[in-house]
């Protein structure tokens, strides 16, 4: 009979703890270049430092982990293959490193490894229609008109997984909170993306006029004087 | 000390020289109170030790061959440089057909078995006109240039063999949206919405 009432106990605390989650928060991570596609690129090289992308989410996730209510989740997705092939390249074990540091920041972590895979999670990988997503912030490359989870990674100075704004009609319209927080961080977002995002999912998504430069250590910042933040 | 990091990190992740880099490259600073980033040495004998060290060409050697060349080319390629900015690297038609069959590709190198021809040369457009016969498939995903918001489809190379240099071909370059006129649908008024130079970062 105990195991019974134990496992009975179980279930019940098991509802409970998925039933007690209302929101998702998510940090969306893109992948560096290889070293290899860059070489020679002179002052335009991208992603000399490999976790240029994933310092700066670490930041982003440790101020959404501080602010967490007891009912939110934290979830970092970052793109997989991209850390595998740069983990490869610097014979650096950088996919056993994102897992120590999320385990470090107590948040979940999801690979994915195609836009069909992160597509899939936004809308399915939690029940949304209890779960919103309460805050969205994206780091990587990026141009006005799409996410880039790869860039010069697969091919030189091109993208073999992306999410156009094109791609943002595959994503249902109700998995954000009516409140929810959206952010890129990633270059030229502001110019186009925001706008399609804010037509989309009716909430807004600041993003970059103009470049954005996560050289710092910091979160990122806007390159140029003229640049600014827009939704 | 900082100069004792930019030089370890730099030296040990691209093997150029140091003051030729701080010049050209963006420094990463560690957030404060952090250690900051070393790269491993670079591994020798690898793609980029190879693309880093190797002595460079003026033009390519006719005959030579690289990565998997068994049996029959099955393809035959031109390269072009396309002169509106786009990242794709030229034609692949089969064998047996006309250049009239030709797709403008993007080119998936294979490390450590097949890189791009231009790879061995002191230029990258040195190979301009040059054709080469080609080992490799057509892939089922396509790639994406974000300088010109176009998709192409991709060549994975797995060997290649120097033809030598030929005549310029007469048809048009880029994939079958920008030759056909097809606008992106991103934008309602412009056809291609990437206007930054170099458009991503």
């Amino acid at each position: 009979m105990r195991p019974y009432l134990a496992l009975l106990s179980l279930l019940i605390l098991g509802t409970l703890d998925a039933s007690a989650q209302s929101r998702e928060d998510i940090v969306l991570t893109g992948g560096p270049a290889l070293r290899f596609m860059e070489h020679g690129k002179g002052d335009v090289s991208h992603d000399v430092y490999w976790f240029n992308f994933v310092d700066a989410s670490v930041i982003r996730l440790k101020e959404l982990k501080d602010q967490a209510k007891p009912d939110e989740l934290v979830t970092w997705l970052i793109y997989r293959p991209a850390y595998a092939a740069r983990s490869q390249e610097m014979g650096l074990d950088l996919l056993g490193q994102l897992q120590q540091k999320a385990k470090n920041l107590g948040v979940r972590l999801v690979y994915f490894n195609s836009k069909a895979e992160l597509v899939a999670y936004l809308n399915r990988g939690l029940d949304r229609d209890k779960i919103k997503i309460g805050d969205f912030d994206y780091f990587g490359h990026s141009n006005k008109a799409c996410f880039l989870f790869d860039y010069s990674n697969t091919i030189d100075t091109m993208s073999v997984a992306w999410l156009h704004v094109k791609d943002l009609k595959l994503i249902d319209r109700d998995i954000f909170a009516h409140d929810a927080t959206c952010k890129s961080w990633g270059c030229h977002s502001g110019e186009m993306y925001s706008q399609w995002w804010k037509s989309r999912f009716d909430v807004a998504m600041t993003g970059a006029i103009g470049k954005t430069d996560f050289a710092h250590g910091g979160l990122p910042q806007l390159s140029n004087s003229d640049g600014k933040w827009s939704q | 000390m900082r100069l004792i990091f930019l030089f370890a990190f730099f030296a040990g992740s691209l093997f150029v020289p140091t003051d030729l880099l701080r010049a050209q490259e963006a420094v990463y600073q560690a957030p404060a109170g952090e250690a900051p980033p070393v790269a491993p040495p670079l591994k020798k004998g690898s793609p980029l030790d190879h693309l880093a060290n190797d002595p460079k060409l003026a033009e390519p050697t006719i005959g030579y061959k690289e990565g998997n060349t068994q049996g029959n080319a099955p393809w035959i390629a031109h390269r072009l440089i396309d002169d509106v900015g786009g990242q794709g690297w030229g034609w692949v038609k089969k064998s047996d057909a006309g250049w009239g069959s030709a797709k403008w590709i993007a080119l998936q190198e294979t490390l450590g078995l097949a890189v791009a021809p231009h790879r061995k040369l002191v230029k990258a457009d040195a190979d301009l006109n040059w054709e080469y016969k080609f080992w490799g498939h057509f892939a089922s995903y396509k790639a994406y240039d974000p300088r010109l918001d176009e998709q192409l489809p991709v060549f994975v190379l797995t060997g290649y063999e120097v033809i030598g240099l030929a005549a310029p071909l007469n048809i048009k370059v880029g994939p079958p949206d920008r030759i056909e006129h097809r606008p992106s649908g991103a934008s309602s008024r412009d056809s291609r919405p990437i206007l930054s130079d170099p458009g991503v970062d």
